[in-house]
């Protein structure tokens, strides 16, 4: 499902050097799964990946419903281009559209230079990002993105150099890496930039060491940074642009107009057809019994059959309190009430009012508005015995 | 084949280790259905036939076609494969065709200068693509990795090029025939790239044609359009239809072709149908609907061979079965060897909820190139999660009241495609990307293309004893409203059956069919009139006792629309008891003012399915048999229908007809076999001789089906006119029909465009020159844009003159007695889909061949 051939040339996860350790998932999958599980438990709207490289962390990232911005940062803009396109929206996003606007922005750039569009954010991860900076820009690093981009939260993995005599012959993981820190290192530095900017920091890891190995910790170590006293109040800042815009796409949402309409006039359609039908098998049960007919089917319904919404106790009750459809001549009415009941449309959290004005265009209403008319009967209905 | 598909995935599916649904394919190439769907829609296809997302460097599909040992290091020797909609192009007909070798087009007519949806692709005159097969030391096995170092090669940084990892596309030739490059991985290893010259191709070859399309769809993507299938669509705009679950995307199909004379690229407006509802939301309609005893069947028959999309990674998978003993909550075996169970595996992997967990699975088999047995691999897709995208069902194509929104949505003027396209044309011109790509490959994309095309001459209607010339060919009903048809039987058994409802009325009708049909030389004695219950069985019931062989016709007055009223009194007379039919809704007659019309365009269907015959035109050709030959596909036993009809008199005012169910396709040329020799029969039995000559006019033919055209059903055609009792043995052309095909053509007038003149015929600039092709407007559009409709000589022993051979076929575009005007293809075609439509729509069986003679499927 995600592509990892650029992880190849690492060590760790290669394949071609057989590492003797292997990890159970991968490790950079280990390493994404710990943003993510961040990301779930502290719900943040905004966020930013600095040092991107082929984006599979925003890719990841962009299924969560609580983020409306993302943003990736990487010096090598051709890949950015490449890759992201990958992360325009696709048919199914259009179909079945998120709940908040999503807005996906890949700038080209160095993360030591200074940005305002990354101001304001809950989360920037820097994944296997600090052992890549010399020292001029490892040093600028902590005022940039503490002092300057100041988010609520930041995230920094690198590699633990402790771990690194459990390899076959290795000194740096990547030939890239200008350095790699042991515990104690990393530590000292990460205390030293929270200190200074008013952060507090919690350290972890990902890569359990093997059995017998304990003392040389996780083969991955993480520092969390969380901004003391919460999110600071946005000031007023010069708008500053640094980084050049590689690709950006906004992803349609229920936040706008034609796609709350489009999802809520299908839903409704489908409920009053499913009520429509549910009336006509009870009008024909009623007949079946008026005239003495024994029902056609007698045999029980197989349980594993009975697929289909199932309600919990607070839906169904809601479901009961709500308006009945009914039915006038050849004419079906099911109000609005009803339909705002079920919780596919109560998750929309709109008023019967919102809904009349937003399906008045595309459905028949009742002459008060207060119901859906659709024709009782239909062409298909012969297929189907009522 | 399906059959066998579907016991395979079942069979696989239970064996506890196939249960596998991490693994998603490289590309899903979905297997196309042996025919384009009936549906008026120009791009329902499109999604099943191609694979569903491009990467982003190249679409090319290769395969392997020879492995020499398992040594990473030998050259292995890899061919382009040839797409579906390209295969056609290799096929040349025309050279065997000695009179039309040097010029093919005609020249009768008013010349009449067109406007197209064409645009010219200059090239420089030495142009040649340079095809290289590259090979890796140490190989790689990653595409990706392949095409990232072949690409950072600064040898071939600034050349335009297409690479699919194997074969490279290069505009300039490289120096030497064979490059050795190297490139270093980011850890430092070495690769060494050796890229060999294995042709040299000419603008015009299908490989080439192939790339330019490529490029192009490149071109479309940087224009921020969405491919689905074939065409690109601008999501922002889209027209939504929320009542029936639908949305339109516009957009455009668009292609490179190389035509008569020239390299062109043409481009049409055309809309993409995409529903709105997953799988899950239409099995829990079905279930409300149906009950839970025959939901499984139901949910089959509905669903196995539909394309679903996944929303959470946008693949598109076919459903080739469901599996009910698989729910959300049971594990499956990932990747890495763990196991997990579905709903776990989505929310981790997509943040997805599942709210359903009794739901089913649908299983779909991917001819995943990875797989390393050649056994193909399965997936299992969760309902909740698939969208029933791509084609709409049967039912839905079958809901009038859906396709009429559908078409009055997206019916486009004249004027209004014309602005589309030169929208289009303006974007790729102005857009930076889109013209570095183009100067990169030296293409020079030009202006659009004018052609000269004729209007042949309107022909003379022959009625009874007047000779009529219309006022407009795309309805002469008034023209011939106080004339006699040509012959007609007397009426005089048959049957009404109505309800009580609709007796007086009824009553009041037959007095004005017994008028009109006076008018028309047409005698209607009075019926024996039954009363019958508003229900279906009442109807069918009433059928079986009052029909005796005595009965010339049925009509039934139908309280209402519901399908099964017309699918059981058709099946029942055309089947058990074979007697013509004639069905009518009783709301068509309630319309006050229009009952004469009405009850005119029912006596001559009537009089047609007596056997009579309305009108005529001349036919110069004294002994001319023509036929036509149509399928379609049958909606609920997804069977092949063929139906065929040939004339069986000189004036082709009658005709023979035979339709035939088959399994697969491939059985085609068999029942033509069959047919040919009935109607060379029936031919003999009406004339004491053969015809001289056999047009055979031959519809519904898909792409790429060209060549299976000419290997066997050609010839088989032709034996059975060889085997016929005769010494001399008539003449055969064969000419395939096209309604869709590319080209458009307007007529500039007075600053805004129109739809050309009826019986405009281009046969130069938008043809093809391995082809004997001409294009035909024989179809009035009051509304939108008329299709011209593509006429293919593939087999021509008559040795017509192109101008005779156009004029023949636009004459017998006046001879289908169900409309007073021209139609869009040669009568005996659209006759012949008319017989398929009743049979796959309604009868689902041969009809009896007792009804051979007469047009009692109109």
């Amino acid at each position: 499902m995600e592509e990892k051939d650029t992880q190849c040339d690492n060590v760790v996860d290669g394949s071609a050097s057989a590492p003797v350790i292997q990890f159970k998932p991968p490790l950079y999958r280990q390493r994404y799964q710990f943003v993510k599980d961040l990301v779930d438990l502290h719900q943040p709207k905004k966020v930013a990946d600095l040092g991107c490289g082929d984006t599979s962390l925003i890719r990841q990232l962009k299924v969560f419903p609580c983020i409306e911005l993302l943003i990736g940062v990487d010096i090598d803009g051709d890949k950015l281009r490449w890759k992201g396109e990958k992360l325009a929206p696709v048919l199914g996003h259009f179909l079945q559209p998120r709940e908040l606007n999503l807005t996906i922005t890949l700038y080209c750039g160095s993360v030591v230079e200074r940005d305002s569009r990354l101001l304001g954010l809950d989360l920037i991860t820097c994944i296997e990002l600090i052992e890549h900076l010399d020292s001029d820009d490892l040093a600028r690093f902590p005022e940039v993105v503490f002092g300057y981009l100041s988010p609520s939260m930041v995230v920094i993995s690198t590699p633990n150099s402790e771990f690194n005599p459990l390899f076959p012959a290795v000194t740096l993981r990547d030939s890239d890496h200008k350095f790699e820190w042991t515990r104690m290192e990393f530590q000292n530095w990460a205390s030293h930039a929270a200190n200074l900017y008013n952060y507090s920091v919690e350290f972890t890891g990902v890569g359990a060491p093997p059995a017998g190995a304990e003392s040389v910790g996780f083969c991955t170590q993480i520092g969390v940074f969380r901004k003391n006293g919460g999110k600071a109040a946005e000031s007023c800042v010069l708008e500053q642009h640094a980084y050049k815009v590689v690709f950006t796409a906004s992803y349609p949402s229920l936040q706008q107009e034609r796609f709350l309409r489009l999802v809520m006039v299908s839903e409704v359609s489908r409920q009053v057809e499913s009520l429509r039908v549910r009336y006509l098998r009870r009008l024909k049960e009623q007949r079946d019994k008026e005239l003495g007919n024994e029902p056609a089917d007698t045999g029980p319904e197989a349980p594993m059959l009975c697929f289909g919404p199932a309600f919990t106790e607070v839906e169904r009750d809601r479901i009961k309190k709500s308006p009945k459809p009914f039915c006038v001549g050849n004419k079906f009415f099911v109000p609005l009430k009803r339909l705002l009941a079920y919780p596919k449309l109560n998750r929309l959290c709109i008023s019967e009012e919102r809904m009349r004005s937003v399906i008045a265009s595309s459905l028949i209403l009742s002459c008060d508005g207060s119901a859906v008319v659709v024709e009782l009967y239909d062409y298909f209905d012969h297929l189907f015995d009522f | 084949m399906r059959g066998r598909a579907r016991v395979r995935a079942r069979g696989i599916a239970r064996s506890p280790s196939a249960a596998e649904v991490g693994r998603a394919p490289v590309s899903v190439s979905v297997s196309p259905s042996p025919l384009p769907p009936p549906v008026a829609l120009s791009d329902n296809e499109s999604t099943s036939s191609s694979g569903f997302v491009e990467t982003s460097s190249s679409s090319l599909n290769c395969k392997n076609d020879a492995c020499s040992g398992d040594d990473g290091n030998t050259f292995t020797k890899r061919d382009v494969t040839i797409k579906r909609n390209f295969m056609d192009l290799g096929i040349c007909t025309r050279e065997k065709l000695a009179h039309v070798k040097d010029c093919k087009t005609g020249s009768s007519g008013i010349p009449v200068k067109l406007v197209t949806n064409l645009f010219s692709l200059d090239l420089p005159q030495d142009w040649k693509l340079y095809q290289y097969h590259v090979t890796y030391t140490p190989d790689l096995a990653s595409r990706r990795l392949r095409i990232a170092m072949l690409y950072s090669h600064s040898e071939l940084s600034n050349k335009a090029k297409a690479f699919d990892g194997a074969i490279l596309f290069l505009s300039e030739k490289l120096e030497k025939k064979v490059t050795e490059l190297s490139s270093e991985t980011r850890r430092g290893e070495t690769v060494k790239m050796t890229v060999t010259l294995t042709s040299e191709l000419p603008a015009s070859s299908p490989v080439c044609i192939q790339v330019f399309n490529m490029i192009f769809r490149k071109i479309l993507k940087k224009l921020s359009m969405y491919q689905i299938g074939r065409n690109f669509y601008n999501p922002s705009e889209p027209v939504e239809i929320p009542q029936h679950k639908l949305s339109l995307w516009p957009g455009f199909a668009i292609s490179v072709c190389h035509f008569e004379s020239r390299l062109l690229f043409s481009a049409d407006v055309s809309y993409k149908v995409l529903r709105n509802e997953t799988v899950l939301e239409f099995m829990t309609a079905l279930c409300y609907k149906t009950g839970s005893s025959c939901i499984i069947q139901m949910c089959e028959k509905q669903l196995i061979g539909l394309i679903v999309l996944t929303r959470y990674n946008n693949k598109t998978y076919r459903i080739d079965d469901i599996d009910w003993s698989v729910k959300p909550t049971n594990t499956f075996r990932k990747r890495d060897g763990t196991e997990i169970t579905y709903v776990d595996y989505y929310r981790q992997q997509y943040d997805l909820t599942l709210s359903d967990l009794n739901q089913p699975m649908l299983v779909s088999l991917l001819k995943s190139k990875r797989s390393n047995n050649g056994e193909p691999q399965l997936v299992h897709l969760v309902p909740e999660l698939c969208f029933l995208t791509g084609r709409l069902t049967d039912q839905a194509t079958s809901d009038f009241q859906l396709m009429k929104t559908v078409a009055e949505e997206t019916r486009l003027g004249p004027l209004g495609r014309q602005q589309r396209l030169a929208r289009l044309v303006d974007n790729i011109q102005r857009n930076k990307d889109a013209r570095f790509e183009l100067e990169t490959w030296g293409l020079h994309f030009g202006s659009q293309m004018s052609v000269t095309g004729r209007v042949v001459p309107s022909e003379k209607i022959l009625m009874r004893d007047h000779i009529c010339q219309p006022v407009s060919s795309a309805d002469w009903s008034k023209d011939i409203r106080t004339c006699k048809i040509l012959n007609a039987q007397s009426l005089n058994t048959w049957l009404i059956l109505c309800s009580n409802r609709t007796e007086n009325m009824t009553e009041s009708f037959l007095n004005c069919l017994r008028k009109v049909g006076n008018i028309m030389g047409f005698n209607v004695d009075y019926p024996k009139i039954i009363r019958v219950q508003e229900n279906s069985a009442a109807f069918l019931r009433a059928i079986q006792q009052h029909v005796d062989p005595d009965v010339q016709l049925v009509m039934c007055i139908l309280p209402s629309n519901q399908k099964n009223y017309y699918d059981s009194i058709k099946k029942y007379l055309s089947w058990d008891c074979p007697v013509p039919s004639q069905c009518v809704l009783a709301r068509t007659l309630n319309k006050q003012g229009m009952m004469m019309s009405i009850a005119t365009k029912i006596a001559m269907q009537i009089t047609c399915k007596l056997g009579g015959e309305l009108w005529a035109v001349e036919i110069p050709l004294k002994s001319l048999m023509v036929v036509g030959i149509d399928v379609c596909k049958d909606a609920f036993n997804k069977e092949v229908v063929v139906g065929c009809v040939a004339s069986v008199n000189p004036q082709i005012t009658r005709w023979f007809s035979r339709c035939i169910l088959q399994r697969t396709m491939t059985d085609m040329a068999d029942c033509l076999k069959v047919f040919m020799t009935g109607a060379l029969n029936k031919w003999y039995k009406y004339n004491q001789d053969l015809p001289a000559r056999i047009i055979v006019y031959r519809d519904g033919v898909g792409d790429g089906q060209l060549k299976a055209l000419l290997e066997y059903e050609v010839p088989q055609l032709l034996s059975s006119v060889r085997e016929a009792r005769s010494n001399t043995s008539s003449r055969v052309s064969v000419i395939v029909i096209r309604k869709k095909c590319m080209p458009r053509f307007f007529t500039e007038m007075s600053r805004t465009v129109q739809n050309p003149p009826l019986g405009t015929v281009v046969d130069s600039e938008a043809t093809r020159p391995e082809w004997y092709d001409f294009y035909l407007i024989s179809q009035a559009a009051c509304q939108g844009t008329v299709n011209p409709t593509y006429y293919n000589v593939i087999y021509d022993d008559n040795g017509l003159k192109p101008d005779h051979m156009q004029r023949l076929t636009f004459k017998l575009c006046h001879l289908y007695y169900n409309w007073p005007g021209v139609v869009s293809v040669p009568a005996p075609c659209l006759y012949a889909h008319k017989l398929t439509f009743l049979v796959a729509q309604s009868i689902h069986k041969e009809p009896s061949l007792q009804l051979a003679n007469s047009l009692f499927y109109l």
